[in-house]
């Protein structure tokens, strides 16, 4: 859910050494250093026409007012997760024998990572980690049911 | 953009998530409740490449199956904090690495039972 990155220069060499549990002691001493970017973006576009651009509107998740006395069917937004919901979540960290989807009522092609780790550059030239365990990406592609009728979507967590 | 933002190999083995310009928030002092946030910009490009390791996680009692393969994922990404005159860029894909990863389908909620009888 978070883009950390270790704003303490590093050097170069240190790309190279062999990932280690003194390595990763290292990295969670300088963790909280980190300036990290909480990238909570949930995007999404119809499936499968569309393509997921960053920019589209965000969907009312609010249920329309019927006119005309018509059946109320509520919200056409994803349902959460319920008992992920209930103290206040809508994903848990991936791993195995968890539940990897934001959505309930979903059906289709997912995929989660989690605990990247790399260097990078920025506009200073400095040369800095990036990656916690908790930096993690997905995407989810297919149908789900709200409003008493099954959506098509896109989504990506990043 | 590229064409489309997620992608697939014919084969299905290998996705692509590219999309750019996503406004996301830089956060430092994040998960503190009152951590002040400024606003920023991603681009980013993340390859999924499955193995030949199948996995399946499945609760009947919380309704959910999810059946695919383990995988790994590289990304490289670049951020603009504009306030603050910031910008990162990662190293080139190949150079990034997860510790988990997974891709394939999942079933849940209501798509759980009739899933069950395929």
């Amino acid at each position: 859910m978070a883009l950390a990155l270790d704003r303490q220069p590093t050097v170069r060499t240190r790309m190279t050494r062999p990932y280690s549990h003194e390595r990763r002691a290292e990295l969670d001493l300088n963790r909280r250093r980190w300036l990290k970017l909480g990238v909570a973006s949930l995007l999404v576009a119809s499936w499968p026409g569309r393509l997921l651009h960053a920019q589209s509107p965000p969907l009312s998740c609010s249920p329309p007012i019927p006119p005309n006395h018509a059946p109320s069917n509520g919200g056409p937004c994803p349902y959460p997760i319920p008992w992920l919901d209930k103290n206040g979540n809508h994903n848990q960290s991936p791993m195995p024998d968890v539940e990897l989807s934001n959505i309930y009522h979903f059906q289709g092609k997912l995929a989660r990572c989690n605990g990247f780790h790399g260097m990078g550059t920025d506009n200073k030239g400095h040369r800095l980690a990036w990656g916690t365990p908790t930096t993690d990406y997905s995407y989810m592609a297919g149908e789900y049911w709200a409003a008493r009728q099954a959506h098509h979507a896109i989504f990506a967590h990043t | 953009m590229p064409a489309t933002g997620l992608t697939f190999s014919a084969d299905g083995n290998t996705a692509t998530l590219q999309m750019t310009n996503v406004p996301i928030i830089d956060q430092p002092r994040w998960p503190a409740l009152d951590a002040e946030t400024t606003p920023a910009v991603m681009d980013f490009r993340l390859v999924f490449k499955s193995t030949d390791e199948p996995v399946k996680y499945e609760d009947p009692t919380r309704q959910y199956r999810f059946e695919g393969f383990k995988a790994g994922a590289q990304l490289e990404a670049t951020m603009r904090v504009p306030a603050i005159d910031f910008t990162f860029t990662t190293d080139p894909l190949e150079t990034s690495r997860c510790d988990f990863a997974v891709m394939g389908t999942e079933v849940n909620g209501k798509y759980y039972e009739a899933a069950s009888g395929r």
